[in-house]
């Protein structure tokens, strides 16, 4: 026997470690029944926001199901009227009325699933533009958190499985119990004593589904987690290519794929395999009372109770009514299925945004540039200080300069200036205005930015350019990339400007792609400069030439500098000394030089010809 | 779709299995017409009340067979279509493992991304709706046909009529499906894509307020992915009515034809009956046809991308298990010209030059010069499209990549580090690193003592791409991460940028003590200083080479990049002093 056979009864039997479940699931924790129910609701009132598009998709269902009812029933008669009795005088009307409702009948079912499928992905639609909207208004240690891959299977995988879900359930339910009542309605009018015999598989049929669906719904949630853990270490395996492949991983990174696609496939057999039970339930269930009509009915008509035809028709009819029920059930699967998916997309909806400004918020229009720190602490994790007890003032159009170690907490202050995280104690002013009193778009409104790790999008040279300035000009475009000393390389390229760069910026070197982000600045031309290591990757010869625009644009604007070349500084009006997170020393190049401390220190070994 | 089939040969028994119960289960439904009409023509019509009961009671016999059948097939049916798509998941990600650069440059990262996961999702939801209920479907319709055929031929003949055309048309739907389908998922893709970006670059669109401008980008791919989708589900969409609309109308003719042939040639009452139910069945085995034909046309989009993942051909050769050597360190570039794969631009033009082993190089050069392609080509990221790289006087193409690679500690630009804690990413130069190893490495990369300072030192969590470390930390890890190994040749592209002075004199005197050729790209004179020869590269070629004192008396450029970090003054004291 091949051994393979063996392979469905080794599966980890996941669902009795009720803790893998709960750990997997990030922070949320409410009684999982509720959290559904209420997922469902959410979901629900997205699609009402269609409403008259929803109305006549009812309608048309309703119309549908009335006459997949009338179809059989008239089948039934034209059996026991014109077969049974052998006259088939009047047949041929019989069968125009069947025509014209089998017409109808495709008709509406087109119409039903032509108008919903546009319900569904407007709404699949609609969420993911929420979702992608509010990603925007998080706060970035939210980003620092999290995997690129594993937000982004909620965008794909997720809302995915919604969907597909939308798309056939809420016709299928609302047409399943339709079909159900009116079903039953005819069973009882045609033979009550076999309507309840027929009903019998009802109780059955809700214990065994409650079984199942208790189970698929945990397990529907733990394949999505598995699924978005997967994405994300795909995402970050892929962007990681160059290391891995210096380093020889590809084994390594293979084998801890593949443990995480094996939770994917163990949490992925569980559900599949309970989800499956129900069509195989409703069938079993079906054949069941099929026979009992088949038998009762039977032995009815034997005696004469009951007519041949009835016994076709009920023998219809039952199919008709446990096929609704069968659909229900499925759908229920379905349902369960987009629950997860709609919860874990829901769950970034519901993180909270960057925190709004109590009282007034104030306007920033004219920005003088002034800038104190008052007593600033603040700290990344929550355990010892990133910076603490900062205190400084930059004067309007003064260039302050950051010195220190690494990790001293140079950038941690401009994460803090640009509000990327706002401090845990101690206020940031900006012309006396307390910043965490300014909207973050103001505030960032009136700044440049060149960040340490330049980023380019995908797209042309000039694109990425006109990013600092949307409405810019082709030929504020190229001023400013001539400024940036970026205007000879670009235009060496093929296509000069309109090159496109790959995704990630790819194609071009690291030293250029800074060059792109200072005139990427330039063009923005902004009230306060912000510049964290632009020209670290930049040879010095290039730097140099840079430094006079740099120099140019800083004049009168207030200007904020990390650099580790101290060459790059010496004309700030104040240079900070950083250590740990404190400030060593302060003051202009030549006091700083005369303090004889850090320093001076610092510059004079890397000054003086070795 | 055939290379799919290959990935559930392993567990064609399983499948069988599956297939097997599901036969059982169709069986039972077949066979339940036929035992109808045996109640009513020898039961009830000739009133004979035993065959009902009889019959009654293998009727529920065999439905609970069925039903226990239904629970097997559903076990097999998991297994067999989850246990394909991890194969076809550990082949996929096998594959793009082995790719080489120019491989990646065909495929976006996000794209990549999609076809592991999402497309192979429909494949698997594909494989199981398969095993379980898309061969009952057909099979229903051929048997419901069949057996229809057995009692009565004359009115079965409008079935068989009938549904060859139906078919056909589903054919037809599946192809154009396909297609379809297709662009759908590219476009997928593209949503992705976008989304990637924008978590990439979060920092910078939110410092330039660009979140409308996302908004509308985004908004732009996903109004398409919407159109495209709405379009393709509303074409499947006319299956199922036109389906049902045929069959209908067969369903009147043999309603009609049964009147009409019952008094002439005594057709039994049971007999149109069984055929009208039959008919029913075949109708209701249609509905779920068309959910399987959407189902199977949008697998065929998938498994064409999957496919094409998997075909695609890894340009860079690997050399033999004789390529598996030691090398000592030894560097020579014989004439070596590059441009990237697609790009009609040189990037590196007739660079030559030889190290002997030990020898610690420095490159230094403007931005774009080609410093770190020239890197690149060392570890054979990418292959050399002219001239030849020789390592201890043999072909780089001679070695095993693998073993190659093992002996190389590159450090690039981009500090790069996984999530997971600050031990798993420094031994991820050397799985089997012990803590003393790791610990001596983070010690010459003088990132030790940062990593005492923090709450859980070496078991500290890093998030993604270690962002809550700074520049010259990741940096430095990152140095770290290729010491662990031991490297014969270590490559440090301007890896010390954001060091201070101190910290990276301290660091390059530490890694001299790791005995291996070292090549730096710096943009500082200062960390030259430590090299034995400096490379100076312009646009591609090699300009000049000597040491920091040769090439003070003699390179233009290099005194140029002295000036410019030292000033006028000093260069003319240093070439005074010579």
């Amino acid at each position: 026997m091949p051994k393979d056979l063996s392979k469905p009864f080794r599966y980890k039997r996941i669902l009795e470690k009720e803790e893998l479940t709960q750990t997997k699931a990030p922070s949320r924790k409410k009684p999982r029944a509720q959290n559904q129910s209420q997922t469902l609701k959410r979901l629900w009132r997205y699609l009402a926001e269609n409403s008259r598009q929803l109305y006549l998709v009812i309608a048309m269902v309703i119309i549908s199901s009335v006459l997949s009812l009338l179809g059989p029933f008239l089948t039934g008669k034209a059996i026991d009227w014109y077969i049974v009795t052998r006259k088939n005088e009047g047949i041929l009307l019989l069968l125009g009325g069947l025509a014209f409702i089998y017409v109808l009948t495709s008709l509406s079912l087109f119409l039903q699933n032509y108008w919903m499928i546009g319900i569904a992905q407007g709404t699949v639609s609609k969420m993911r533009t929420q979702l992608f909207a509010h990603l925007h208004n998080l706060p970035i240690p939210f980003f620092d958190k999290r995997q690129h891959g594993e937000l982004m299977s909620r965008v794909t995988n997720d809302i995915e499985n919604v969907s597909s879900t939308l798309n056939s359930s809420v016709i299928q339910v609302i047409s399943s119990l339709l079909t159900l009542i009116g079903t039953v309605a005819v069973m009882l009018w045609l033979s009550p004593l076999l309507t309840i015999l027929t009903l019998i598989i009802v109780p059955l049929m809700f214990t065994g589904m409650k079984w199942i669906t208790n189970r698929t719904g945990r397990l529907y949630k733990l394949q999505q987690i598995n699924l978005g853990q997967l994405n994300g270490f795909i995402e970050e395996t892929i962007s990681g290519q160059r290391i891995i492949k210096t380093f020889s991983q590809e084994e390594n990174v293979i084998g801890q794929f593949l443990e995480k696609s094996g939770q994917l496939k163990e949490a992925g057999f569980w559900a599949a395999s309970y989800s499956g039970f129900i069509p195989k339930l409703m069938n079993g269930l079906n054949n069941l009372s099929f026979t009992v009509i088949a038998a009762i009915g039977g032995f009815l008509a034997y005696k004469g109770h009951i007519s041949i035809g009835t016994i076709v028709i009920f023998a219809e009819y039952s199919r008709q009514f446990t096929r609704p029920l069968n659909d229900l059930a499925n759908q229920f699967n379905t349902v369960l299925s987009a629950i997860a998916g709609a919860e874990r997309v829901f769950d970034i909806l519901d993180e909270k945004e960057e925190a709004h400004n109590e009282g007034l918020t104030l306007p920033l229009d004219s920005v003088i540039g002034e800038v104190e720190f008052k007593n600033v602490s603040f700290s990344y994790e929550k355990e010892g200080n990133t910076v603490s007890n900062l205190s400084f003032k930059a004067e309007p159009g003064q260039m302050t300069a950051f010195v220190g170690a690494t990790g001293a907490g140079k950038t941690t202050i401009i994460n803090l200036l640009s509000r990327f995280y706002d401090p845990d104690s101690g206020s940031i002013l900006l012309d006396g205005i307390d910043i965490s009193r300014v909207k973050r778009e103001d505030l960032r409104k009136n700044m440049g930015f060149v960040l340490q790790d330049s980023f380019l999008f995908q797209g042309s040279i000039r694109e990425n350019i006109r990013y600092g300035r949307l409405e810019a000009t082709d030929e504020e475009v190229e001023r400013a990339a001539v400024l940036a000393n970026a205007h000879s390389f670009i235009t060496r390229m093929q296509e000069g400007y309109d090159t496109m760069l790959q995704q990630d910026g790819s194609g071009i070197s690291q030293g250029q792609k800074q060059l792109l982000s200072i005139a990427r600045a330039i063009l923005a031309d902004p009230e306060i400069l912000i510049l964290d290591e632009a020209t670290s990757s930049i040879d010095t010869i290039t730097e140099m030439k840079i430094q006079e625009a740099l120099q140019r644009l800083m004049k009168g604007r207030t200007s904020f500098v990390i650099a580790h070349r101290l060459n790059t500084i010496q004309k700030a009006d104040q240079i900070i000394v950083l250590n740990e997170g404190q400030i060593m020393e302060s003051g202009s190049h030549n006091e700083l030089l005369a303090l004889g401390g850090y320093y001076s220190g610092l510059f004079n070994s890397q000054l003086k010809n070795p | 779709m055939r290379t799919m089939f290959k990935f559930l040969k392993p567990y064609r028994a399983s499948a069988a299995v599956a297939l097997f119960f599901m036969l059982v289960e169709l069986a039972v439904e077949l066979w339940q017409p036929l035992i109808i009409s045996k109640i009513i023509d020898h039961g009830i019509v000739e009133k004979d009340p035993p065959v009902i009961l009889k019959w009654g009671a293998v009727m529920i016999g065999i439905s609970l067979f069925a039903f226990l059948g239904g629970i097997v097939n559903s076990f097999y049916a998991a297994h067999v279509s989850q246990s394909f798509a991890y194969d076809v998941r550990k082949k996929l990600y096998s594959k793009i493992q082995s790719f080489s650069f120019a491989n990646f440059n065909k495929f976006p990262a996000s794209s990549l991304i999609t076809r592991m996961t999402n497309d192979v999702t429909q494949l698997q939801n594909t494989v199981f709706m398969g095993l379980r209920i898309m061969m009952r479907a057909p099979l229903l319709i051929v048997g419901a046909t069949a057996m229809a055929f057995t009692v009565n031929y004359k009115l079965a003949f409008v079935l068989a009529a009938v549904i060859p055309f139906l078919i056909l048309f589903l054919a037809w739907i599946m192809q154009k499906g396909g297609a379809l389908f297709r662009t759908v998922q590219e476009r997928l893709d593209n949503v992705n894509s976008v989304m990637r970006e924008n978590l990439i670059g979060i920092r910078l669109i939110k410092a330039y307020l660009r979140k409308d401008y996302e908004g509308s980008r985004f908004g732009e791919a996903n109004d398409s992915l919407k159109s495209r989708t709405v379009y393709v589900l509303r074409m499947m969409e006319t299956v199922n009515p036109s389906l049902l609309f045929v069959m209908n109308i067969s369903l009147m003719v043999i309603l009609w034809l049964g009147s009409e042939l019952l008094p002439v040639h005594g057709a039994r009452v049971g007999e149109v009956v069984a055929i009208v139910n039959y008919t029913a069945r075949v109708t209701a085995a249609f509905s779920p046809l068309s959910f399987i034909i959407a189902a199977f046309s949008r697998a065929r989009a998938s498994s064409r991308r999957i496919s094409d993942v998997l075909e695609t051909e890894n340009e860079m050769k690997d050399a033999g298990p004789e390529g598996d050597k030691r090398i000592s360190g030894e560097v020579e570039f014989h004439e070596v010209s590059f441009q990237y794969p697609g790009s009609e631009a040189l990037i590196l033009k007739d660079v030559s030059f030889f190290y002997p082993a030990g020898s610690t190089v420095c490159i230094m050069g403007a931005t774009g010069s080609g410093k770190s392609s020239l890197f690149q080509l060392i570890p054979r990221l990418y292959d050399a499209t002219g001239g030849s790289i020789l390592i201890d006087g043999q072909d780089l193409r001679t070695y095993k990549i693998k073993t190659l690679r093992k002996q190389i500690g590159y450090v690039p630009q981009e500090a790069l580090l996984f999530t997971g804690t600050i031990k798993e990413n420094i031994a991820w130069g050397k799985e089997d690193a012990s803590m003393e190893e790791i610990v001596k490495a983070a010690k010459a990369a003088q990132i030790h003592e940062t990593i005492l300072k923090l709450p859980k030192q070496y078991d500290t969590m890093l998030g993604q791409k270690g962002v809550n470390l700074s520049g010259g930390q990741k940096q430095r890890l990152s140095i770290a991460r290729a010491l662990v190994r031991r490297p014969r040749i270590l490559m440090l592209d301007d890896s010390t940028s954001a060091l201070d002075l101190k910290t990276e004199a301290a660091l390059l005197h530490a890694i001299k003590e790791y005995q291996c050729t070292i090549f730096i790209i710096t943009q500082k004179i200062s960390t030259a200083l430590e090299a034995d020869t400096i490379l100076l590269l312009e646009e591609g070629r090699l300009l000049e080479r000597g040491s920091h004192t040769e090439l003070l008396k003699e390179s233009q450029l290099y005194q140029q990049i002295f000036q410019s970090q030292f000033g006028k003054e000093e260069l003319q004291h240093a070439q005074r002093s010579f």
